[in-house]
């Protein structure tokens, strides 16, 4: 099984965590690199997934600042920000000079997308996993700030026994309690900060870019979209407005997985991202 | 020592069945226009009494989308205090200046009551509180930096010379140039409320403004922000000045200590139960961490975790008795907290009319000539125990 290790990546906004890794080591030569965005849960460090997908790729997967140990939010106010930060990345990286695969998802999807619309040629094959980013009315995006996590994990796991949404509700329970939270603030500290680095691109308009899907046409990247079947997010409203959007995408969904699709399915979508890149 | 009183305008007609937050999201069918009607003239009924009866002054404040104020314009209430008052200073604490775009309105506003009222305006300058950040979709995130852009604007506007342009991140204005200006030169007083955040602190401890210390918990946790006021205050070269310092109160006076917890206790759990359940909802981005640390070592004492009577008493959410009993819990701890403001709130959750002005009257005449003879305007309030601790 390939490893992934964390390195720091100096960019205009400050030092960012990236971990990477794949099948003939990191940076092999020839090898297309897959970039892996995370969503707003800032999933990266120890992610099956990514170790699924470095047994095949080139697997390259950035901290956005205000993640993790990523410096930077401070300078980041939007979406246009985050796109200029990434690209930056990309660049100090030496990923620029030929197109890269993207998977993203929720939040990473929608950065991936506003990349996707505004310099296709920089992506190769683009998967959309669960992706923010339009507003479909009628089927809007559950509020993700100042839920209850109870509520919360519902929405976002289809098994209530994964340990992510095990956590979620014993932190309910102790923010609940009669006594006042009694969590400690290290403990809080990552997400609250994951918490206002999500507020700063997505509160108002609410996890959406009002242009995006008019800009859509703009994609070349062949584009699988992955619906999680059980998601109480994001309805497949949206799913289905990325896979009419965009000229060559073809859209999925997995059975068994709500919208932290690559926590609860890791294997499942990893075959998918190798069948959809090898084709 | 100054005397003001504090309103809030709750809306006190909740049904039994609904047991939801009262804010944000509390559903806007349960208000009944009937209700407001009433209310509202009856709640500046009790602030203009509170003027009649000799208090230093009256506060409003704003809050958006809730049950617990129903006051989303405090200058619509200002500005009718002004014609309806004849001394009092009238504190409107404060606006929530992210709200205001551009926020020269709040200069234009405010100088209006300063105005109308011959100069008797106090400023209030808030961030507004979580809630409002929902309740107008509005980018907490970016809060801080809105209240600070501006907080700039209106003061530069009451103090220099216009026109003249501001170019900020959130607010670019070519032509700024309020008319009119405030009869209060070179500014009217500014207070700022807060919650135990550091950067409000040191933001008025800079500006030479006055902090008045928001109420619902604990009064140990007075005692560190009011402390950690006075260092910021050390820490920018000056000793503060008690009239700097507001503490914010229920105060509840009835003929005896029996008689006042009987006649108040129902009240102020509605208030407690009813109308505080959703306002401490903090969004993401809107205190720094560091703040967020601080509020944290307060927030177990939240009100709204109050359970029984006793600790009501012991913490001193309220200070409800005979005139002695609030006379002497007052003076002990104004002494400790060294604040030469106290805002009291005389109404609260579902208290009557009747009783809020049998409270008015009691306190006006057989509390604050004490209080105001133990603490002489412009004296020192501190007691030299709590200067050494």
């Amino acid at each position: 099984m390939a490893g992934l290790t964390e390195e720091q990546v100096s960019t205009q906004v400050g030092k960012v965590q990236v971990f990477r890794g794949g099948p003939a080591g990191p940076g092999a030569a020839g090898a297309v690199p897959l970039v892996y965005l995370h969503s707003a849960q800032g999933e990266s460090n120890g992610l099956v997934l990514l170790e699924r997908l470095a047994d095949s790729f080139d697997t390259v997967a950035p901290v956005f600042p205000g993640f993790g140990e990523s410096e930077g939010i401070d300078e980041i106010d939007d979406v246009e920000d985050a796109v200029f930060h990434l690209l930056d990345l990309f660049d100090q990286m030496g990923l620029g000079a030929a197109p890269v695969n993207i998977v993203g998802l929720s939040l990473g999807g929608w950065l991936a997308a506003e990349i996707a619309t505004r310099y296709p040629e920089r992506i190769g094959r683009l998967v959309l996993v669960n992706p923010a980013g339009l507003y479909i009315q009628g089927h809007e995006i559950k509020e993700i700030f100042g839920r209850d996590l109870d509520e919360l994990a519902l929405e976002l796991f289809a098994d209530q026994s994964h340990p992510v949404a095990v956590l979620m509700h014993q932190m309910a329970s102790l923010a609940t309690s009669t006594q006042g939270p009694d969590i400690p603030f290290e403990m809080l500290r990552p997400l609250l900060q994951s918490q206002a680095a999500t507020a700063k691109l997505g509160w108002d308009p609410y996890l959406h870019n009002p242009k995006l899907q008019r800009r859509l046409y703009r994609v070349t990247a062949p584009t699988l979209i992955v619906h999680g079947a059980q998601d109480g997010l994001i309805p497949r409203a949206h799913a289905e407005a990325y896979a009419e959007g965009i000229a060559d995408a073809r859209l999925v969904d997995v059975e068994g997985a709500a919208h932290m699709l690559p926590l609860e399915k890791p294997d499942e979508l990893a075959a998918l991202v190798r069948e959809f890149v090898a084709a | 020592m100054r005397f003001f009183s504090f309103h809030l305008m709750p809306y006190p007609a909740l049904p039994e069945s609904y047991d939801g937050p009262a804010w944000v999201t509390c559903p806007n069918e349960l208000f009944d226009p009937a209700v407001g009607h009433e209310v509202y003239n009856r709640y500046l009924d009790e602030l203009i009494l509170a003027d009649e009866l000799g208090f230093d002054g009256v506060c409003v404040n704003e809050h958006h989308q809730n049950a617990y104020g129903i006051m989303p314009s405090p200058n619509l209430m200002g500005s009718i205090l002004a014609r309806q008052t004849k001394n009092a200073k009238i504190a409107i604490v404060g606006n929530a200046l992210p709200l205001y775009d551009p926020p020269t309105r709040v200069a234009e506003e405010f100088a209006m009551i300063d105005n109308i009222s011959g100069g008797r305006l106090i400023a209030g300058f808030v961030v507004g509180g979580g809630p409002e950040y929902y309740s107008f979709s509005m980018n907490p995130a970016h809060a801080r930096e809105r209240f600070a852009e501006a907080h700039e604007i209106i003061m530069r506007a009451w103090t220099e010379p216009g026109p003249f342009e501001f170019i900020g991140k959130h607010y670019k204005l070519r032509y700024v140039n309020t008319w009119p200006r405030p009869v209060q030169q070179p500014h009217p007083e500014v207070w700022i409320p807060g919650a135990g955040s550091l950067e409000t602190m040191e933001f008025v401890a800079k500006h030479h403004y006055a902090y008045m210390g928001i109420p619902y918990f604990h009064i140990s946790v007075f005692d560190r922000t009011f402390r950690m006021f006075r260092e910021a205050c050390e820490r920018e070269g000056y000793e503060y000045d008690p009239l700097q310092a507001g503490w914010l109160e229920p105060i509840y006076v009835a003929e005896t200590d029996e008689q006042a917890r009987a006649e108040y206790e129902s009240h102020f759990w509605y208030f407690v139960k009813r109308l505080l359940p959703g306002i401490n909802i903090s969004p993401p981005g809107y205190t720094s961490l560091r703040s967020i640390e601080n509020i944290l070592k307060g927030a177990k004492t939240f009100a709204i975790n109050l359970e029984t009577w006793d600790e009501v008493v012991e913490g001193q959410y309220a200070i409800v008795g005979s005139p002695e009993t609030v006379t002497e819990k007052l003076i002990e701890s104004l002494r400790r907290l060294g604040t030469g403001n106290l805002l009291g709130l005389f109404q609260l959750g579902t208290l009557p009319a009747h009783l809020t002005k049998k409270n008015l009257e009691l306190f006006a005449t057989e509390v604050m000539p004490k209080l105001r003879k133990e603490f002489p305007e412009g004296a020192r309030v501190l007691g030299d125990q709590a200067a050494v601790a």
